[in-house]
This record gives structure tokens, C-alpha cells and sequence, in this order.
């Protein structure tokens, strides 16, 4: 095909015509009347890392596709590398973290819509909207993310305690207000001040994250001057996502700022007195354990975590933690052959991280692209995938350093995707396991990641 | 390819790109009926004292970085131990198919690619690169083994005995490969781009940066006539390798 110069200007006009079409509905918008599915049309809830990808994925495959995304808040945060914000690094700023909604939305010509979700009709196939009213899908994709488990870690505190331990100790998983709450609390510490960090039990978001912050916060007392400690309040006995790497680098680093505590159940706070209550055991077999109480300035209680309950209105199969059951591999509803679901809230076994959402949105939209086209996708395609997930954590600040770990992900005999880490000493390193080359790639991933969700 | 059927297609995209290089979707075709292929202006590479690049006095594996197509966007060159495979079939993101002929030179072992990895974007840049080729000699992450294209931040692995196919890590497609002809004196030119480009999403993307560099728009300004080639490690402050 030999294109005439009548051809190109058809084509730019096109591709003009193209890049013109979104729609935004905002909260302020009147209630609309459902609009009805096309026979491709997905509708995405939750605009983290999965959904975030997933909305321009699927445009880009497939520009037949009518994709609207739906999230309660107004405003992206990312949360990977925000303990680097917390911990003081040079040339780190709130801004670096952000991004509007809108400018992905209208580049790639989908419907963002800033609302939240009531309720979920798998027979009408619509999901009922606080602001905007009925939206009509064929394929429901859910990325709800986490929510915190209070309830069920502390049965003793009624919903006001709950309420005044969120406020008071912010666990700063999910990004925004909880990290500005955090950094807050954190630059009033003085001399002599301690700062608690009780990691989630079991499964929960980011498992490097309790620890990476806490070789951030040593960083910043140290910086800063201040004579505190840091004290880890953990359940793991030692045996954490890249512990030898962590515990190389507190030690090397920070070893007159860091505590750490393997065997310890926290079983009460006083967020007025400021007072931690917990049982520490001496190894595996003691079972009594001796009751200690901590004064503190900063608890950064991170509790438990569950599934966003957007998996159970669903109504679709999920675990006791609320965690949606997996059709084998693929990122398809057990339950539910036009519900699929991405990021944290699936029971593949795969570390729920920023990088492991964005490949599972790419998975998943390789499936539903398949599907609406009328077509199958191998969902063993490119199984096992070696470093499917990369994941850093900053370590030092000056000079700023990192370690990091790959997982290859396999199609486990179980009968769901697995994860296999490893944590490995990088070139420039001398033998350690951080190094200043591998702090740099913690930026660009982090760029990288930003690109992917809003360039 | 005949040399004339390029000259054709060069004259009918030259006038597709006066119109606006952003706005023409990638599916273009040449003559004879290659997908993704999109011819630029034919320039010759030339070392830092501007004396012609010669195919015949390449280091081996070494990262040889010019500007192409554009002034802003950044390939690599590589003159690989053995020769790649011939007529590669490869798949874009959308499904477009491609078929990357072979490698350059008498032996089919000179390749480059569009240094823009095609998972986020990553490239070299004068303060560091993380992007590069690994020597068969080196080791990395990415892949099991090396000889192979690394994005060292996210650990995408592209082979260039492959047409740049993506062999491990989260890239959903290939590099786009610069199409090369080696003249009888043994010069190196650049012609043309194979394969799906990132080079409005690498604008769009580094906006900022890039007006910083090259002024508001002289990062798209097309390389004529002439591209200058330096090794990755004189263009690059800090080679970060995982």
C-alpha cells in the first residue's frame, strides 16, 4: 500500500477524531439513568494500580471496548516508596506520589467516574452508584484493594475505640490521609521518644512494607538527631519478606535505633496514655509469655488485613477473609464467568504488591479481550513468568540504598498462580545485599509505575 | 528489500509525518506489505569525531548508542556474537503481526533497537542508564540467560537474536528494531523503524525532562542526514545492571 498524500490527511483525521471521545461524571453529577451495555462494555471498581492499568489496557488492545472506572476517592496516591517520603529522603515529595484521574481517562478514552459503589446486580448486571446512578456492564472486573481487620484482632474494642485507634494510629497502608497523619506524628518526636510498629498478621498488602518503614523511620531519627528507637512489635519469629537483606542493613545502618521483637502479640493501646500492651514469649514453645506495657509517641499500629467488602457485595465465592476464589489461573470469579478481579482482593498465591497488580490487570485483560471477542485465552500462556514481580524497598538515606526481590510466578499444582522469591546481592553491592545502584532503580521502577498508570 | 520500494515508501511517509508525526497510528505498511514498518530519513552513523561508524570495525557486544529517529529518543546497537534468526514472526500489544527479516552485516549479526523499553519507558540517560544489552559473557535477572536486552528497574529481558521478542519479565510486547543497510563501503545507515514504537507515549511521558534537553520542541525534531554513536558507557554517567 502505497499512501497518497489524500490518505494521510483521512488518517490524521481519524486519529484526531479518536483521541477526542471520553466522558467524565463527577460527584456533583445529577443521578443518570443506567446506561445500557454495549456487548463490550467493562466496568472497572477501583482505580489503584490494577484498575488503573487494567482501564488503559483494555483501550489499547481493543478500542471496541467501552471501559468506565469507578473509585470513591477524587485523588491517585501510590503507596509504594511512600515509606522514602516518611523517612526523610532527599528529593522526595508529595507530589511525586499523586496523579488526577481525569488525564488518563480522556487520553485513553475511558469513563472515570468518582463515585462509590452501593450494591452489585450479577443477574441485571449493573452496579448501582452513591452519585451516578445505575452503570450496565458485560464484564465486571473488581480491584477493590484491602481493608483493615480491627474487628476480628481486637475483639474487645467497640466501633468508638476502633474509630479512635484508626485516627490516633495510622497504619498508613492505604495511602493519603494516613501517611500525612503519620509524617505529622513523626516530626514531633524528640529525644528519648519511641516509635512502635506492630506488623499485620497473616496475609496483608505490601509485606515489606512494616519493615522497609522501619529502617525509613531510624533513617530519619538518625538524620534529624533525635535520640529514639524504633521498636518492631512482630509475630514472624525473624522470618519476614527479605528478612536477611532488612536485618543486614538495620544492623550495618541504624543498629542504635532499631528493636526488634520476633514473638510478641499486641493485645491492647491506650491512645490517650499512649501506652502499647503486649505479650512477649521467649520462643515457639512459650505459650504464656511475660505482659509488658511501651510508652510511645508514634504507634503505627498495622492491623490485620481483609478483603475489601466490595468482594462479598459482589456476592461472588471468596475465603473467610473475604478474598475472592480464583477460576484456576486466569483472574476470572470462580463463581461468576463475566466477574473478574484484580490487585490484592484475589487468593492466587502471589505477593499482593503495586507490581504484581499491574501484571494481573495485563493478565486479566488479555482473558476479557479474548472473551468479548469470542475467543479463548490459555491462562498458562508465558507460565512460569520469572520476575514477573520486582519489588524494592529503600533502606538508607545517606547514601539512599535499596535491596530488592524477584518472584517468579508458576501455575502451582493447587490449582492457583504461585510466587517463588528471590532476594538477590546486587552487582554493586561489595557483598552486601543494598546498594546505592539498586536505590536508583527503586526511582525508576517507581516512575515506571506512575507511566504505566497515568502516562 | 529493494532499495527502490524504499524510496518509495520514504517519500510517502515523509509526507505522512509533515502532517503530525503524533497523530498517525502505528499500522502503517510498506510496499510490500510489512506491518509496523515505517521508513524515516536515511542517516549515517558516525563516531564521536565524526568519521563514518564501519560495520567490519565494531567491538563486539558493546552498547553503541545514537539518536534515532528522533532527537530525543535513544537505540542501541550491537554487533552480536552469531547471527540472529531470520523472518522472526512477532506479535504487537494489539495483536498487529510483524516479521523482523534478520540481523545486518555480512553475518547477520548487527541489530539495534529503539533503547525505549516497552513495558514503562525506561532508556538511557546521561545521568544513568538501566537499560542495555547484556553481554553473553554477563549475567542478569531478568533472564536465564544473557545476551539478551535488560531493563534493569522492572527486569523486562527482549532478545535480539529474536527481532527483540520479549523473553522475560512484564513487557506485553517487543522493541522496536532501526532498520539498518550496510553500504558496500562499509558504512552503517539507519532507514527505518519495525516493530510498535513508544515514541509518543516516551513524548508524552517525559514532557518535562525533555524540555529541559532539547528546548519545547526539539525532542521530536527528526535526525537528518547524520547520527552521532557513542559507546553506552562514554554516554551514560552510571550503567545500573541487574
Amino acid at each position: 500500500m502505497a499512501m497518497d498524500r489524500r490518505d494521510t490527511f483521512k488518517l490524521a483525521g481519524v486519529a484526531a477524531a479518536a483521541a477526542v471521545i471520553p466522558t467524565m461524571a463527577t460527584a456533583s453529577e445529577k443521578k443518570v439513568a443506567a446506561k445500557k451495555a454495549t456487548g463490550k462494555s467493562v466496568v472497572i471498581i477501583g482505580a489503584g494500580f490494577g484498575g488503573l492499568t487494567m482501564a488503559k489496557a483494555l483501550r489499547k488492545s481493543d478500542k471496541s471496548i467501552e471501559v468506565t472506572l469507578i473509585e470513591k476517592r477524587s485523588m491517585h496516591m501510590a503507596c509504594p516508596l511512600s515509606n522514602g517520603l516518611l523517612g526523610g529522603l532527599d528529593n522526595m515529595s508529595l507530589s511525586m506520589f499523586v496523579g488526577d484521574y481525569g488525564q488518563p481517562a480522556m487520553k485513553h478514552g475511558y469513563t472515570f467516574v468518582n463515585s462509590e459503589v452501593m450494591s452489585i446486580d450479577r443477574k441485571a448486571k449493573t452496579v448501582t452508584t452513591s452519585t451516578a446512578g445505575d452503570i450496565a456492564y458485560d464484564i465486571l472486573v473488581l480491584s477493590p484493594g484491602i481493608a483493615y481487620d480491627y474487628e476480628k484482632q481486637f475483639p474487645k474494642w467497640d466501633a468508638t475505640k476502633i474509630a479512635h485507634v484508626t485516627q490516633a494510629c495510622p497504619a498508613a497502608l492505604m495511602p493519603g490521609n494516613e501517611h500525612i497523619a503519620l509524617k505529622r506524628q513523626l516530626e514531633n518526636m524528640d529525644d528519648g521518644n519511641v516509635y512502635i510498629v506492630p506488623p499485620a498478621k497473616g496475609k496483608f498488602r505490601c509485606p515489606p512494607a512494616p519493615y522497609e518503614r522501619t529502617a525509613m523511620i531510624a533513617n530519619y531519627l538518625k538524620n534529624e538527631g533525635i535520640k529514639g528507637k524504633v521498636i518492631v512489635l512482630d509475630t514472624r519469629g525473624g522470618k519476614f519478606a527479605k528478612a536477611a537483606a532488612f536485618k543486614e542493613s538495620w544492623k550495618d545502618l541504624f543498629a542504635d535505633f532499631i528493636e526488634y521483637k520476633g514473638l510478641t502479640e499486641v493485645t491492647d493501646i491506650d491512645p490517650v496514655a499512649k501506652t502499647i500492651t503486649f505479650t512477649e514469649f521467649k520462643d515457639v514453645d512459650d505459650e504464656k509469655g511475660t505482659v509488658k506495657t511501651e510508652k510511645y509517641e508514634v504507634c503505627n499500629l498495622i492491623p490485620n488485613n481483609k478483603c475489601s467488602p466490595v468482594i462479598a457485595m459482589a456476592d461472588i465465592e471468596h475465603n473467610g477473609a473475604g478474598y475472592a476464589m480464583m477460576d484456576g489461573y486466569s483472574f476470572r470469579s470462580k463463581s461468576d464467568k463475566n466477574v473478574y478481579v484484580i490487585g490484592d482482593a484475589v487468593t492466587h498465591k502471589i505477593p499482593p504488591s503495586g507490581q504484581t497488580a499491574i501484571w494481573g490487570a495485563h493478565r486479566a485483560t488479555g482473558q476479557i479481550v479474548a472473551q468479548l471477542n469470542g475467543k479463548v485465552k490459555d491462562t498458562k500462556e508465558g507460565l512460569p513468568a520469572k520476575a514477573a514481580n520486582v519489588c524494592f524497598s529503600m533502606v538508607g538515606g545517606k547514601p539512599e540504598e535499596a535491596i530488592m526481590v524477584t518472584h517468579t510466578f508458576t501455575a502451582d499444582k493447587s490449582g492457583v498462580l504461585k510466587g517463588a522469591g528471590n532476594v538477590p546481592k546486587p552487582k554493586d553491592g561489595k557483598g552486601k545485599f543494598r546498594s546505592a545502584g539498586t536505590a536508583k532503580a527503586t526511582r525508576e521502577w517507581f516512575g515506571g509505575v506512575m507511566r504505566e498508570m497515568f502516562a | 528489500m529493494k532499495r527502490r520500494s524504499f524510496l518509495k515508501i520514504s517519500a510517502s511517509t515523509a509526507a505522512a509525518v509533515a502532517v503530525s508525526p503524533s497523530l498517525i497510528a502505528e499500522t502503517l505498511k510498506s510496499e510490500d506489505g510489512k506491518a509496523l514498518f515505517k521508513a524515516y530519513e536515511k542517516v549515517q552513523l558516525k563516531d564521536a569525531e565524526g568519521n563514518p561508524l564501519k560495520a567490519s570495525k565494531l567491538v563486539k557486544e558493546e552498547n553503541y548508542v545514537f539518536m534515532y529517529p528522533h532527537a530525543a529518543t535513544p537505540a542501541i546497537l550491537v554487533d552480536l556474537p552469531e547471527p540472529t534468526q531470520k523472518e522472526v514472526k512477532l506479535k504487537a500489544e494489539d495483536g498487529t503481526e510483524y516479521i523482523y527479516t534478520s540481523g545486518s552485516g555480512s553475518k547477520g549479526t548487527i541489530v539495534a533497537f529503539s533503547a525505549i523499553c516497552a513495558h514503562q519507558l525506561t532508556h538511557p540517560q546521561k545521568a544513568m542508564s538501566m537499560f542495555q544489552y547484556v553481554p553473553t559473557t554477563g549475567k542478569t535477572l531478568a533472564y536465564e540467560k544473557p545476551g539478551v536486552f535488560v531493563c534493569s528497574s522492572h527486569l523486562a529481558a527482549y532478545d535480539p537474536k529474536q527481532g527483540g521478542k520479549v523473553v522475560g519479565g512484564p513487557a506485553n510486547q517487543g522493541l522496536a528494531s532501526i532498520v539498518l543497510e550496510i553500504d558496500k563501503d562499509d558504512n552503517i545507515w539507519a532507514v527505518a523503524v519495525l516493530g510498535p514504537n513508544k515514541f509518543q507515549e516516551f513524548f508524552d511521558a517525559f514532557k518535562t525532562e525533555h524540555k529541559a534537553e532539547f528546548g519545547r520542541r526539539g525532542a521530536k525534531k527528526l535526525i537528518a542526514t547524520e547520527a552521532k554513536v557513542v559507546t553506552l558507557k562514554n554516554y551514560s554517567a552510571e550503567l545500573i545492571q541487574a
